[in-house]
C-alpha cells in the first residue's frame, strides 16, 4: 500500500511538474513523441496497477501466521482459463500500443526522405567535440545554431570522425551522425526561444561537453541575422 | 608518476597509485591471515578441484569480489555526478569514461554471469539427481578461463590502460585510430578468454542436464532452475560465438590494419549488428536463470508447486527464441528505415507476453499458499514489483518513435538497472541465501539477511527511480558532468544518496557471510522444508551426493516423499555412472597461461606469443592423452584383487 501511494505521488509530480524537456515539445515531431510516451505510460500503468494490487493482496492474505503454519495448501497445477486471460489481455494491450507506434515510426521515416518546400537547409558537421553549422550562403557557426520559426529545417548530418548523435530534446528525437554518410533530420520549430542541443552518442573524452545551443527566431529576425553574418564574412 | 615497463611508459594518476597501495596491503594482510589460520591446504584444495560445488563457490566468490570493485566504481560515478559542474578527484573526462566502461563490463561479464553460473554449478546437478557435472575437468577449465579473462579486464586499471569506449565498444571509437592505448585490447582479450570458458560451461550444462538426470525425471518433471539453465546454455552456445567473431574482427582492425569497421570499405554499423545480436540474447542469458531461481524459491516458500508449470517452460523457451529477434531495438536512432524499426519494435513488445505469463504464474503460485518470508523469499518478493517496473519501461522503450527520445539517456540507464538488478542481482542474492546450506552446511544469519534486503532494495529504488526523470529532462548517459541549467541536479543528488544506501546494504551482506562463518549455525539437510532433490542430500553436498540413485516418480519429488512416503525417496534399480573427479593443477595452469598469452598480444611481444601459444597447444595434447576412465577402471580392479 505504501508503495502504491508513493507511486501515486510520483505520478502527480510527474504530471504537474512537467518541466521535463521531452514533455515540452516545440515541434510536431516532438509532440508526437511526447504523446506516444505518455500513451504508452498510461497503458503500462494499467499493467503495473493490476500486478501491484494482486501482489500486495496475495502477500498479505496468504502470509504465514500462527494458525496456518502447519496447514498444507491444496495442490493445484494451474488453471487454463486464468492462463489464457493473462496471455490474451496483454496481447490486446500491446496491439493498442503497436498501432500508434507503427504509424508514427512510418511518419517519422517518411519525413526524413521528404523534400518540403520553402525549407532551410543546414549542414551539420560533428567532430570530436564540437558542432559546426553551415547555412546556405556559406555562413558558419560553431556550437550554436539559429533557426527560423515555422519553416521546415533540413539538417544534413555528417561526422568527421566517430559516431555522434544529434539531439535537441524539445525539438524531437535524436539521430545518429555517422562518419562518411549523409543523414537528414527534418523538423519545423514552432516557438521562438533558446533550447539545449547535445551529442547523445558517447564519442570520447569530452563527450559530455559536446553541446550546442539552438536559437529559434521569427522568420524576420532570422533573415536579419543571416544577412548580418554574411556581411561579417565579407 | 611515471613507470617504465615492457619498454612503455606508464603515467599513474593518484587513484591508480592508491589502488596499488591498497592491493599490496590487502595481499600482504591476506597472506598473513591465511598462514596464521593454516588455511593454505584449503586454498590448494579449491585450486585443484573439479567438484561442481567447489567450482560453484569459486565462481560466486570471484563474482562477489568483482561486484565490490565495480560497485566502488558506481559510487565514484555517482559522487562525480552528485552536483552540477562537480570535480571529484580525478574523475572527469577520460577517468570517468574508464570508470563507467569497466563498471558496465565487469558488472555484466564478471558479476552477473559468474553469479548465475556459480549457482548453476552448486544447485543444478543436485536438483536433477546427478553425481557431478558431466565433465568435471572441463568445468574447472571453464572457471579458470573465466577468471583469467576477468583478471585481464580488472588488471587493465592497474596497468593504467583501462578500456574507455563503453561496454558496447562501438566502432570506430574502439578502433586504434581513436583509442590507441592498450585499454580496449584488454577488453578484447579479457572477454575473449572468459568467453571461451563460458561456452565450455554451457556445453557442460547441456550434457549434464540431458544425460545425467535421475531415472524417472523426465524433462517435464525437472525443476525450473535446471530448465532455465538448459535454455540459457543454448542461448550462450548461439550468442557467444557471435561476440567471439565480433571481437576477432575488431582485434584485426586494431592490430593488423584491416578496416572492417571503418574507412570506405568498412562500416561501423556491422559492429553494432554483431554486438547486439550477441548483446540482446546476453540480457536474457543473465535473466532467465534468475527466473528459474525465483520459481523454485517462490514455490518452496509458498508450500505449493509452481502454478502453470507447463506454460512456465513454454514461456522460457519463447523468450529464448524471441530474444534473438529484437536486437535492432538498440539501434532505432541509426536510421535503418521504417520497416526494420517497426518489425523490431513489434517483436520486442511480443516478449512482454511470455514475461507477463511468468509474472502471473508466480503471483498465482503464492495465491492460496502459506507464504513464509525467510530471506530468500524476501528477495523473490522484492523482485516482482521491481522487475515489473523495469519491464513496463522496457515496453515503453520498444515504441520505436518514442525511443528516439529515450535512447542513450538516463531513462535507459534506469530501465536496465531495474531489470538487471531487480532481476539478476536480487535473484543471485536469493539463490545465495537459499543454497548457502548446500555449499557450506550453515545458514546465513536471518536478521542480517533481512537488513541486507531492505537496505539494498530501498537504496535501489532511491538510486534508480529519479534517473527516469533525469533522462526525460534531457540528460544523456555516459556524461561526466552537467550544468545547473539542465535542471537535473535533484534527481542526480537523490540518486547518489540511494547508491550509498545500496553500498551499505552490500557491506551488510559481506559482514553477514563473515559473521555466519565466525558463529556457524549448522543447517540440516533440509533447512527450508524443500521440495526438490537437493534437499535430500547432506549439507554441504558431499562428493558423491546420491548414495542410492533416487527413482523420480513425480514433480517436486522430495515434497511428494514427505507427504506420502515418510520422507523416503524410492530407490532406482539402475544407477547412473558417476563422472570421474580428479585433482589437478592443469586447469589453473592453463588459465594462467592464457592470461600471459593475452598479455603477450596486448603488448605486442611476438616471441612470447609464439612460445605461450605452443605451450597452450601442449595442454591440449596432454589432455588428449590422458584417459581417466581406463586409469580408474584399472585402479578399481587392483582394489578388487587385494
Ligand atoms: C550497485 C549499484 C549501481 C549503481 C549505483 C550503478 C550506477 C551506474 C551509473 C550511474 C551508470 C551510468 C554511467 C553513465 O552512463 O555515465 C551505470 C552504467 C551501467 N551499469 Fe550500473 N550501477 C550499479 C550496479 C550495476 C549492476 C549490478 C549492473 C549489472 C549487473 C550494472 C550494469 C551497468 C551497465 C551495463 C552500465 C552501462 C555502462 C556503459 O554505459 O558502458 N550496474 N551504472
Ligand atoms: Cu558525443
Ligand atoms: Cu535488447
Amino acid at each position: 500500500m505504501k508503495k502504491l501511494s508513493f507511486l501515486f505521488s510520483c505520478l502527480v509530480l510527474f504530471l504537474s511538474g512537467c518541466s521535463m524537456r521531452v514533455f515540452n515539445p516545440i515541434s510536431e515531431t516532438a509532440r508526437d513523441q511526447s504523446f506516444l510516451i505518455l500513451f504508452s505510460f498510461f497503458l503500462m500503468m494499467i499493467v503495473l496497477v493490476v500486478v501491484f494490487v494482486m501482489f500486495a493482496r496475495f502477500m498479505w492474505k496468504y502470509r504465514e501466521t500462527e494458525e496456518n503454519k502447519h496447514t498444507i495448501p491444496e495442490d493445484e497445477e494451474g488453471n487454463k482459463a486464468f492462463e489464457l486471460t493473462w496471455t490474451i489481455l496483454p496481447i490486446i494491450l500491446l496491439i493498442v500500443l503497436a498501432v500508434p507506434t507503427v504509424r508514427m515510426t512510418y511518419d517519422m521515416s517518411a519525413e526524413v526522405t521528404s523534400n518540403p518546400a520553402n525549407a532551410v537547409h543546414i549542414e551539420v558537421t560533428a567532430q570530436q567535440f564540437s558542432w559546426t553549422f553551415t547555412y546556405e550562403g556559406g555562413v558558419q557557426t560553431i556550437n550554436n545554431v539559429t533557426l527560423p520559426k515555422d519553416r521546415p529545417v533540413v539538417f544534413h548530418l555528417n561526422s568527421k570522425d566517430v559516431i555522434h548523435s544529434f539531439w535537441i530534446p524539445r525539438l524531437g528525437g535524436k539521430r545518429d551522425v555517422m562518419p562518411g554518410e549523409n543523414r537528414r533530420l527534418i523538423v519545423t520549430p514552432e516557438e521562438t526561444g533558446t533550447y539545449q542541443g547535445k551529442c547523445a552518442e558517447f564519442c570520447g573524452v569530452d563527450h559530455a561537453k559536446m553541446r550546442f545551443t539552438t536559437e529559434v527566431k521569427s522568420q524576420q529576425a532570422y533573415q536579419q541575422w543571416l544577412n548580418e553574418e554574411k556581411k561579417e564574412m565579407e | 608518476m611515471i613507470a617504465d615497463l615492457f619498454g612503455r611508459k606508464f603515467y599513474m594518476a593518484s587513484d591508480t597509485i592508491g589502488a596499488w597501495v591498497m592491493l599490496t596491503l590487502t595481499a600482504i594482510l591476506g597472506i598473513i591471515l591465511i598462514t596464521r589460520a593454516k588455511k593454505w591446504p584449503i586454498i590448494r584444495e579449491y585450486a585443484t578441484t573439479t567438484h561442481h560445488r567447489k567450482i560453484g563457490v569459486l565462481y560466486l566468490l570471484s563474482a562477489t569480489l568483482f561486484f565490490m570493485r565495480a560497485g566502488i566504481e558506481a559510487l565514484i560515478i555517482r559522487i562525480q555526478l552528485a552536483f552540477p559542474d562537480n570535480n571529484f578527484w580525478v574523475f572527469q573526462g577520460e577517468k570517468f569514461n574508464e570508470a563507467f566502461t569497466t563498471h558496465g563490463t565487469i558488472m555484466i561479464f564478471f558479476v552477473a554471469m559468474p553469479l548465475l553460473i556459480g549457482l548453476m554449478n552448486v544447485a543444478v546437478p543436485l536438483q536433477i539427481g546427478a553425481q557431478d557435472m558431466a565433465f568435471p575437468y572441463l568445468n574447472a577449465v571453464s572457471f579458470w578461463l573465466f577468471l583469467a579473462g576477468a583478471l585481464l579486464v580488472n588488471m587493465s586499471f592497474f596497468m593504467t590502460a583501462s578500456p574507455n569506449a563503453g561496454w558496447t565498444l562501438y566502432a570506430p571509437l574502439s578502433t586504434d585510430t581513436y583509442t590507441p592505448s592498450a585499454g580496449n585490447d584488454y577488453y578484447i582479450f579479457g572477454i575473449q578468454v572468459s568467453g571461451i570458458g563460458t561456452i565450455l560451461a554451457a556445453i557442460n550444462m547441456i550434457v549434464t542436464i540431458v544425460r545425467h538426470r535421475a531415472p524417472g525425471m523426465t524433462l517435464m518433471k525437472m525443476p525450473l532452475f535446471p530448465w532455465s539453465t538448459l535454455i540459457t546454455s543454448f542461448l550462450i552456445l548461439i550468442a557467444f560465438p557471435v561476440l567471439t567473431i565480433a571481437l576477432y574482427i575488431l582485434m584485426f582492425d586494431r592490430f593488423f590494419g584491416t578496416s572492417f569497421f571503418s574507412g570506405p570499405e568498412g562500416d561501423p554499423i556491422y559492429w553494432q549488428h554483431l554486438f547486439w545480436i550477441f548483446g540482446h540474447p546476453e540480457v536474457y542469458i543473465i535473466i532467465l536463470p534468475a527466473f528459474g531461481i525465483f520459481s523454485d524459491i517462490i514455490s518452496t516458500f509458498s508450500k505449493k508447486r509452481v502454478f502453470g508449470y507447463g506454460s512456465m517452460v513454454v514461456a522460457l523457451a519463447i523468450i529464448g527464441l524471441l530474444g534473438f529477434m529484437v536486437w535492432v531495438h538498440h539501434m532505432f536512432t541509426v536510421g535503418l528505415g521504417a520497416l526494420v524499426n517497426t518489425f523490431f519494435a513489434v517483436t520486442t513488445m511480443l516478449i512482454a507476453v511470455p514475461t507477463g505469463i511468468k509474472i502471473f504464474n508466480w503471483l498465482f503460485t503464492m495465491r492460496k499458499g502459506v507464504i513464509r518470508f525467510s530471506t530468500p523469499m524476501l528477495f523473490a518478493a522484492g523482485f516482482i514489483p521491481t522487475f515489473v517496473m523495469g519491464g513496463v519501461t522496457g515496453v515503453m522503450l520498444s515504441a520505436a518513435a518514442a525511443d528516439l527520445q529515450y535512447h542513450d539517456t538516463y531513462f535507459v540507464v534506469a530501465h536496465f538497472h531495474y531489470v538487471i538488478i531487480g532481476g539478476t542481482v536480487l535473484g543471485a542474492f536469493a539463490g545465495i541465501y537459499y543454497w548457502f546450506p548446500k555449499m557450506f552446511g550453515i545458514t546465513l544469519n536471518e536478521t542480517l539477511g533481512k537488513l541486507h534486503f531492505w537496505l539494498f532494495l530501498i537504496g535501489f529504488h532511491i538510486t534508480f527511480f529519479p534517473q527516469h526523470f533525469a533522462g526525460l529532462n534531457g540528460m544523456p548517459r555516459r556524461v561526466y558532468t552537467y550544468t545547473a541549467e539542465d535542471n537535473v541536479f535533484v534527481f542526480n543528488f537523490v540518486s547518489t544518496l540511494g547508491a550509498f544506501l545500496m553500498g551499505i546494504g552490500t557491506a551488510v551482506f559481506v559482514w553477514n557471510i563473515y559473521k555466519s562463518f565466525k558463529k556457524p549455525q549448522k543447517a540440516g539437510d533440509d533447512p527450508w522444508n524443500g521440495r526438490t532433490l537437493e534437499w535430500s542430500v547432506p549439507s554441504p553436498a558431499p562428493e558423491h551426493p546420491f548414495e542410492n540413485t533416487p527413482q523420480v516418480v513425480s514433480h517436486d519429488p522430495v515434497w511428494e516423499a514427505k507427504l506420502h512416503r515418510d520422507g523416503e525417496l524410492p530407490k532406482a534399480s539402475e544407477s547412473r555412472t558417476a563422472p570421474i573427479d580428479v585433482v589437478s593443477w592443469q586447469p589453473v595452469m592453463l588459465g594462467s597461461l592464457m592470461l600471459f598469452f593475452s598479455l603477450a598480444f596486448i603488448y605486442h611481444v611476438t616471441w612470447l606469443q609464439v612460445t605461450l601459444g605452443i605451450a597452450v597447444l601442449g595442454f591440449f595434447v596432454v589432455r588428449a592423452l590422458t584417459d581417466e576412465h581406463t586409469k580408474k577402471a584399472k585402479e578399481d580392479q587392483a582394489h578388487d584383487n587385494v
